[in-house]
């Protein structure tokens, strides 16, 4: 990092589907933010979106139309598609080239307003080889999983595992979506959708109104006394087409390593204290948990089933509940950099991790298998 | 709040015309002729298919073209029993990626020609590394569905 | 302010109707000519920025995926930038803040269109929500007609003389893009042409409006010391700047246009331009409407406002002029929507670096770049130089 860059506030929108306006939604969110931190919108730097025209209820050039909504009047802002993590790393970027001491970063999707996200994930094909064969997330996902199972030691029963951990951890979130107690034989009987994935193994669709307030290392002192400081930054990109992917190495072992190595972290499994990892299919937790290094190749399975995942365990991951719970899509890259952020200054409630929460990791993917991924270290 | 809004409901028509290119329009030419076509990279060497214009790891134009092998080997397949927008087939259909002997990258289609309704029936015949090969509809008109499935051998 | 970033390359396919390719083969022709021009290859960049219209121009939704081997973005963190119109202009701003902030050296830009996929006017409909505005915006015409009007009813102007200011537009810049190798549309028009061209949202003529085209543009920034390392000759970004309005059409003043007006001001204050039409050899307005050209001038301070018309008949910003505007045809002549922006600071990066060929304006020194999106919503502006 050439500069440091603080999380100085944090507000997120519930996950469940709501009535209410979507512009309503945007701008309660953003004055949310702002009343934490206690600013007006005007001495708000710079503002950085983030969306997607084909997740936005069929209006396109999503960011005019929230523009205002998101605080963005006269501003000099920007708007990322597809990836939120992008826009919270183009607001480190815009303050760390000295141009901005605050950055507003907002991530917009109203899962409700949506078709589908198997309809809209289609459309990521090219028209012409993978489109005439329905190629979507979730079938990707499935030919990732049945190559998972068979090359390792990994069962289904553990992928389910996921399930279980997520939505029970969500029971303690009131902005998750889904928050169940359910068992691993209900995960295992639900519908074999696109076998081997099961319907219960599949994220849901959720409303995602989220921001963030950045600051600059001298801003951020003044705005608050618990400061969450962006200690590493990584992303990566695959190639295009399934058929020339290796579908079990993914470029998250590349986006982890840059994270890492500009946040001196040299053992992820014993320094991070936290971590929030996008899963939108189960059974994918655990090849995350991989390609980030916290276990070795093929050890997924075995690595949740001793508990270090846990919320008592060594590295509790997605102590929200996750994807799983809660799928925003284009926002929940910052709902896990929110997660991530709140547990750190102790602001978790219910869900807070009983152990002293100083590192933790946030994850964002999407595309068929994974094309992309982001990760970032926070920490104080 | 929210709770007694209404929905306006709304849909979005919008229509497409994708250029081809000159090498996806070969490939489509050698599927009406029964054939499957892919190409080599002068600079790896690597065989891939679907043809190419270029090597996506060399960055240079895609050279030779080669009819490859109709058959191959499962690399990975997921079993469709829902019905989902721009599906290829009715429920139940295999999905797959099929390395084609000869090749270097998998080609995503479909893998068929049997019964489906009992899983562990269907999994006994589809492991991976299963043989399969390409059998083809009657009709054929440049599309990827000219293929009708690859059936285990 | 953040450390100096230079453009090191900057590279554009041949514009028009290029059906006769696939999508991602044209994104590839764009990034090759950059890497050609600036000398460099996919090994040297470290990250990526990519951006276009919405998914519903091309069918093809994400397409940071799609062009991921295109962009040569595998192994690379990408930043996506999507600002409707404007788009072109926020990817040459996330690269310049990339590298101001010092976490890159050297990132690549591409923006691409290739509007001959899809149906753009249905798809500019899209931008309409549907609870208020799109039963009565179709597509861009009516908007930016709109806004014409206003113009010049707020200032009184001569209906006449304004339709010969922007006839004047329309001949030069299709005139001048016949000495734009890679330009779309290259005409010669009279006066007349223009005036009786058929309407299309009055008073905007067929002639008065860019066509659709299909192109790619690269532009790569690097830091100083790449820049002196491998680049014997770099534009360098001397200022930038960016606003936007309220979605909801003429909230805000369209005639006093605040967001154009800011986005110069914070441009002209970082590069300390205090006397644009004396200071600037060259400007690449972002200019699908003639009449908008005409507001712009006023909005970035080129004149004082209601003038742009008489200044136009007296010719200061044609070629020869003053202050030459769009030598390489502009947006009016070449509008891949998603590049566009970005060949406005292509444009104005050969300009000042003695590299625009036939369509060089002699010892230009200093560019100003400009983008407009949305429906006369968004403003960006970025001013480069031949000097640090």
């Amino acid at each position: 990092m050439t500069g440091k860059v603080a999380i100085v506030e944090v507000a997120q929108s519930p996950g469940g589907e709501s009535g209410d306006n979507y512009l309503d939604q945007v701008y309660r969110i953003c004055k949310e933010v702002l009343d934490k931190a206690g600013m007006k919108r005007k001495d708000v730097g710079t503002v950085v979106s983030a969306s997607s025209d084909v997740f936005h209820g069929g209006v396109s050039c999503a960011n005019a139309y929230y523009w205002d909504a998101g605080a963005g009047f006269l501003k000099n802002g920007s708007r990322q598609d597809g990836e939120s993590l992008f826009a919270f790393y183009y607001g480190v970027l815009r303050i760390l080239s000295g141009h901005y001491d605050t950055a507003l970063i907002l991530g917009v999707c109203k899962g409700s307003e949506n078709p589908d996200n198997d309809m809209l994930t289609h459309f990521y094909t090219d028209p012409f080889y993978q489109r005439p064969l329905g190629m979507n997330e979730t079938f990707a996902a499935a030919l990732q999983m049945r190559q998972y199972l068979d090359k390792y030691d990994v069962t289904e029963e553990q992928c389910a595992q996921v399930v279980v951990k997520n939505l029970g951890n969500a029971l303690r979130n009131p902005y998750a979506h889904i928050r169940k107690r359910v068992s691993v034989e209900e995960v295992m009987a639900s519908k074999r959708i696109m076998d081997p994935l099961k319907q219960m193994e599949c994220a849901p669709k959720s409303e995602g109104f989220i921001a963030l307030l950045l600051a600059s290392e001298e801003k951020a002192l003044e705005l608050t006394a618990k400061p969450v400081w962006l200690k590493g930054y990584g992303a990566s990109m695959d190639t295009f087409y399934m058929g020339d992917r290796d579908l079990l190495s993914s470029q998250l072992t590349n986006a982890a390593k840059k994270a890492y190595s500009m946040a001196g972290i040299a053992d992820p499994k014993k320094e991070l204290d936290v971590a929030e990892i996008t899963e939108p299919y189960a059974f994918q937790e655990l090849l995350w948990y991989e390609g980030l290094g916290l276990c070795g190749q093929g050890e997924g399975g075995k690595f949740i089933e001793s508990g270090a995942t846990g919320i008592e365990g060594e590295v509790p991951v997605n102590p929200s509940g996750g994807v799983l719970a809660t799928n925003s899509y284009v926002s929940r890259g910052l709902y896990r950099v929110a997660e991530v952020a709140l547990q750190i200054r102790g602001q978790a409630g219910e869900r807070q991790l009983d152990k002293k929460v100083n590192t933790g990791l946030a994850h964002g993917t999407h595309g068929f298998a994974g094309q992309c991924h982001a990760v970032a270290i926070l920490g104080i | 709040m929210g709770k007694n809004f209404e929905t306006l409901e709304h849909q979005v028509w919008l229509p497409y015309k994708f250029s081809v290119g000159p090498v996806f329009n070969r490939f489509f030419e050698g599927l009406k002729e029964g054939k499957i076509l892919g190409n080599r990279c002068p600079k790896c060497n690597k065989v891939l298919v679907p043809a190419r214009s270029f090597c996506p790891e060399c960055f240079v134009d895609m050279g030779d073209w080669e009819e490859v092998s109709q058959e191959g080997e499962v690399v990975t397949w997921a079993q469709a029993n829902y019905e989902f927008f721009g599906a290829p087939a009715e429920p139940p259909f295999i999905g797959a990626l099929i390395r084609l002997d000869h090749t270097d990258c998998n080609f995503l289609h479909l893998v068929g020609g049997f019964d489906l309704s009992d899983i562990d029936a269907v999994k006994s015949k589809v492991k991976s590394g299963a043989r399969v090969k390409a059998v083809w509809s009657d009709v054929k008109k440049g599309h990827m569905l000219d293929i009708k499935f690859f059936e285990p051998e | 302010m953040g450390r100096p970033v230079a453009i090191i390359g900057a590279g554009q396919t041949k514009h028009g109707n290029r059906s006769e390719i696939t999508y991602p083969d044209l994104v590839r022709e764009g990034v090759k000519s950059v890497f050609e021009d600036a000398g460099v290859g996919p090994d040297d960049i470290d990250g990526v920025v990519f951006g276009t219209m919405p998914s519903m121009m091309e069918g093809v939704a994400l397409t940071h995926f799609y062009f991921a081997d295109a962009l040569q973005a595998v192994g690379k963190p990408i930043l996506k930038s999507e600002t409707c119109g404007s788009t072109g202009m926020s990817l040459a701003l996330t690269g310049y803040y990339w590298v101001a902030s010092g976490m890159a050296d050297m990132v690549l830009v591409v923006g691409s269109e290739k509007m001959h996929e899809g149906d753009s006017q249905a798809t500019m409909t899209t931008v309409a929500e549907p609870f208020y505005l799109r039963y009565f915006i179709a597509g861009a015409p009516g908007i930016f007609s709109l806004q014409s009007k206003l113009w010049i009813d707020r200032y009184g102007l001569s209906e006449e003389l304004v339709r010969d200011a922007a006839a004047k537009i329309s001949v030069d810049h299709h005139n001048d893009a016949f000495d734009n190798p890679v330009a779309h549309i290259k005409k010669k028009l009279t006066m007349d042409d223009v005036k009786n061209s058929k309407v299309v949202v009055y008073p905007s003529r067929l002639w008065d409006i860019c066509p659709n085209s299909d192109g790619a543009c690269g532009v790569i920034f690097a830091s100083e010391e790449k820049a002196k390392k491998i680049c014997r000759n770099p534009a360098w970004v001397k200022g930038v700047g960016y606003s936007g309005e309220e979605y909801w059409f003429d909230d805000s003043d369209k005639v006093v246009w605040k967001s154009a007006i800011n986005a110069a001001k914070q441009a002209y204050k970082m590069a300390g331009i205090t006397n644009p039409i004396e200071e600037l050899d060259v400007a690449e307005i972002y200019n699908p409407f003639t009449y908008v050209e005409l507001l712009h001038y006023e909005c970035f301070g080129f004149c004082d406002f209601g003038k742009a018309s008489d200044l136009t008949l007296k010719g200061i910003f044609a070629r020869d002029g003053k202050l030459p505007c769009d030598p390489s045809g502009g947006v009016l002549c070449t509008n891949p929507i998603g590049a566009s922006g970005l060949i406005r600071v292509a444009e104005a990066a050969m300009q000042v670096t003695g590299k625009a060929g036939d369509h060089q304006i002699e010892d230009a020194k200093l560019g100003f770049a400009h983008a407009m999106g949305g429906a006369s919503q968004f403003n960006g502006v970025m001013i480069v130089g031949s000097e640090l």
